[in-house]
């Protein structure tokens, strides 16, 4: 097990910097995601961590050795591809086999090794068998299994899970979750799937454009956003951004009109243009004669068993609903909403951060 | 040919006629022509001595003659000594040039222009560059205190000027081929492999070579078949000679033909030519069938 600091790490490509500057610290035995869209960094910045891509500036250090200039064979870290990268002219047991010959272990030292992840990962009976000769679950479970053997202090997933099919995803994230609980190697992990992140997380760090826009445990991001880009990023369907102005003690939007929740009260002044956001669970449609926060007309509507998804106009703004289905209203229909005061987020219209964690 | 309705199959027809009659005419008549003849006893400079029916006397002549085993050796000891090479070479070439290096992709345009000349033209350039007295080889050579050679009109140079003449002109080949099996291999196994420590050697010899072994086999049959025909090369060389030494299965069956004027004999090592090359396509479709993951 080893922890892991990046300080100021850079990566650039000719004139163009790919990840600016970013600093992350991972705990021993952490499990870390880094999530974020296509395109943000995160992979390159786990290729860093690998030593598959060079540090263009800053310094990389993996248990407490700075690892810059260290080739990847020494840092102790073993990695699974997002495409398995087995070797196809190989047997199972002989791709473990080849991720064991540095070592130069003795004969039966590479056979209890062999033996021992096999039986871990469920591959027993499958040895001899050749990648083609496999299913997708099975080949991530190679790839598991011929980092596992080397046993590394560092693990690092490269968005694993993106070449399975639904039902096999959730299969094979369970038995990660189980296997870092199993073995407590840290584990730095690469998706752009939320729900991956919000399962295996010890601590998500979502990236966006080569920065780190926020750090934090999966309750955290989802609770208490930094900024509009985490809280539109983390969740689904996506939270509800309206603009609004501060007037009255109200945040005043086109056609909505919300009372100001009491934590931000101090923190906002009369006539500031402002964003709110609020998650589409934290909508709910009215019957009886309450205050209502808007009138807004179903536009369509989208039922998933248990939840229906209301696509609402209210004005020219477009909002999410997620509402239980036995109350989803007509499509067309008018209906009354009311917005939870306690669920709201108000972000600073121009630079989009939170104005809850603003002031601290 | 379903798809062709009853009314169109006339113009069809007369359409593929030209090509079935050019094909017919440059191919399939000769062959028969050649096969007809390889029974019959056919003297072109006794043009009017009638063609005698003479059985199997021609294939007995040439299969117990011992000119015919020699020509046979030498043309496959010719192959192994260029295969071998250009197999090393061309992959050893191919892995240099697949590198993200500056100037890769211009030396690897510019090392395709030996096979791109037609092989007379190699004899030629070759044959200055062998030249005894005026030779650049010898020239070259002799700034390493070597030499100088007689490089065509020895015994025991005369082949190998021929096969380097040949690794010259088709190394590029082997080397296009493996540069792009090469360029398809999907590059993580290569980074696990780096992470895992394996040592180039072994990355080598266990993950890059078993995956391009099918198209190194492909390759190689290729060249087979070709080295098996070499002609134009040793034609301008060293016809044949010093000797016997560089007598190769066409040159016999040229001279045969066109030096002694035994047609018949000709027609007939043509076929046992033709049947060996048969039997290495044969090898060549066989072992690309097979399933490249289960050798």
């Amino acid at each position: 097990m080893s922890s892991i600091e990046l300080k100021k790490v850079v990566k650039r490509y000719g004139a163009v910097d790919v990840v600016h500057g970013i600093d992350l610290e991972i705990a021993e035995g952490e499990f870390v995601v880094l999530l974020g869209p296509s395109g943000c960094g995160k992979t390159t910045t786990l290729r860093m961590i690998a030593g598959l891509e060079d540090v263009s500036d800053g310094e990389l250090s993996i248990g407490n050795q700075v690892v810059n200039a260290v080739a990847p064979k020494d840092r102790g870290v073993a990695m699974v591809f997002q495409n398995y990268a087995l070797y196809p002219h190989m047997t199972v047991r002989q791709n473990m086999e080849f991720a064991l010959r540095p070592l130069r272990l003795a004969r039966s030292e590479t056979d209890r090794r062999i033996n021992e992840t096999a039986v871990l990962l469920g591959l027993d009976e499958l040895l001899a068998r050749r990648p083609s000769q496999l299913s997708g679950g099975q080949r991530q479970r190679v790839a598991m299994a011929r980092a596992l053997v080397r046993t590394p202090d560092v693990f690092l997933f490269d968005e694993p899970l993106s070449n399975l099919d639904a039902k096999l995803r959730t299969q094979v994230r369970l038995e990660i979750g189980k296997l870092h609980k199993r073995l407590g190697t840290t584990i730095v992990y690469v998706t752009h799937d939320q729900v991956e992140a919000m399962t295996l997380a010890d601590k998500i760090v979502i990236m966006q454009d080569g920065h780190i826009e926020q750090t934090g445990s999966p309750q955290e991001v989802y609770t208490r956003p930094r900024n509009r880009f985490v809280a539109t990023f983390i969740g689904s369907p996506a939270m509800n951004i309206v603009p609004a102005t501060i007037s009255d003690g109200k945040l005043v939007g086109d056609h909505v009109s919300v009372e100001i929740p009491e934590r931000f009260k101090k923190r906002v002044q009369a006539g500031q243009k402002v964003e709110f956001g609020i998650r589409p669970t934290e909508i709910s449609l009215l019957d009886g004669a309450e205050q209502a926060t808007a009138t807004a007309r179903v536009e369509v509507t989208e039922y998933l068993g248990d939840e229906a998804l209301l696509d609402l106009r209210i004005g020219s703004q477009e909002l999410i609903a997620e509402v239980p289905a036995n109350q989803c209203p007509a499509e067309d229909a008018e209906v009354r909403l009311r917005f939870n005061p306690e669920a709201l987020h108000i972000f600073d219209a121009e630079t989009g951060m939170s104005l809850e964690n603003q002031a601290r | 040919m379903a798809y062709i309705r009853k009314r169109n199959r006339k113009i069809f027809l007369i359409f593929m006629m030209p090509a079935v009659l050019v094909l017919f005419g440059t191919t399939i008549y000769p062959m028969l022509y050649a096969g007809y003849l390889s029974f019959r006893s056919y003297d072109l400079a006794k043009l009017f001595v009638p063609r005698v029916y003479v059985g199997w006397a021609n294939y007995r002549e040439i299969l117990s003659s011992s000119e015919f085993l020699h020509t046979l050796i030498v043309t496959f000891k010719l192959m192994a000594m260029t295969l071998s090479v250009q197999l090393v070479l061309g992959v050893g070439i191919a892995l240099l040039v697949t590198q993200r290096l500056p100037g890769m992709g211009v030396a690897r345009t510019l090392l395709l222009i030996p096979m791109m000349i037609s092989p007379v033209i190699v004899g030629l350039v070759w044959l200055f560059l062998y030249f005894p007295e005026l030779g650049y080889l010898n020239y070259f050579l002799s700034f390493l205190g070597l030499g100088p050679y007689a490089w065509i009109t020895s015994t025991d140079w005369a082949l190998w000027a021929i096969a380097i003449a040949d690794i010259w002109q088709w190394t590029p080949f082997v080397m296009m081929g493996t540069a792009a099996a090469l360029t398809n291999l999907s590059p993580e196994p290569f980074e696990a492999a780096k992470l895992d420590g394996n040592s180039p050697f072994d990355v080598f010899w266990r993950v890059t070579l078993p995956q391009i072994r099918p198209v190194l086999i492909s390759l190689m049959f290729l060249r087979a078949i070709d080295a098996f025909k070499i002609y134009d090369i040793i034609f301008v060389l060293t016809k044949g000679g010093p000797g016997d030494t560089t007598e190769v299965l066409s040159m016999f069956i040229y001279r045969q033909s066109f030096t002694f004027w035994r047609m018949g004999v000709g027609a007939a090592a043509s076929f046992v030519s033709l049947v060996i090359i048969v039997v290495l396509i044969t090898l060549f479709f066989k072992s690309l069938n097979r399933d490249p993951h289960q050798a």
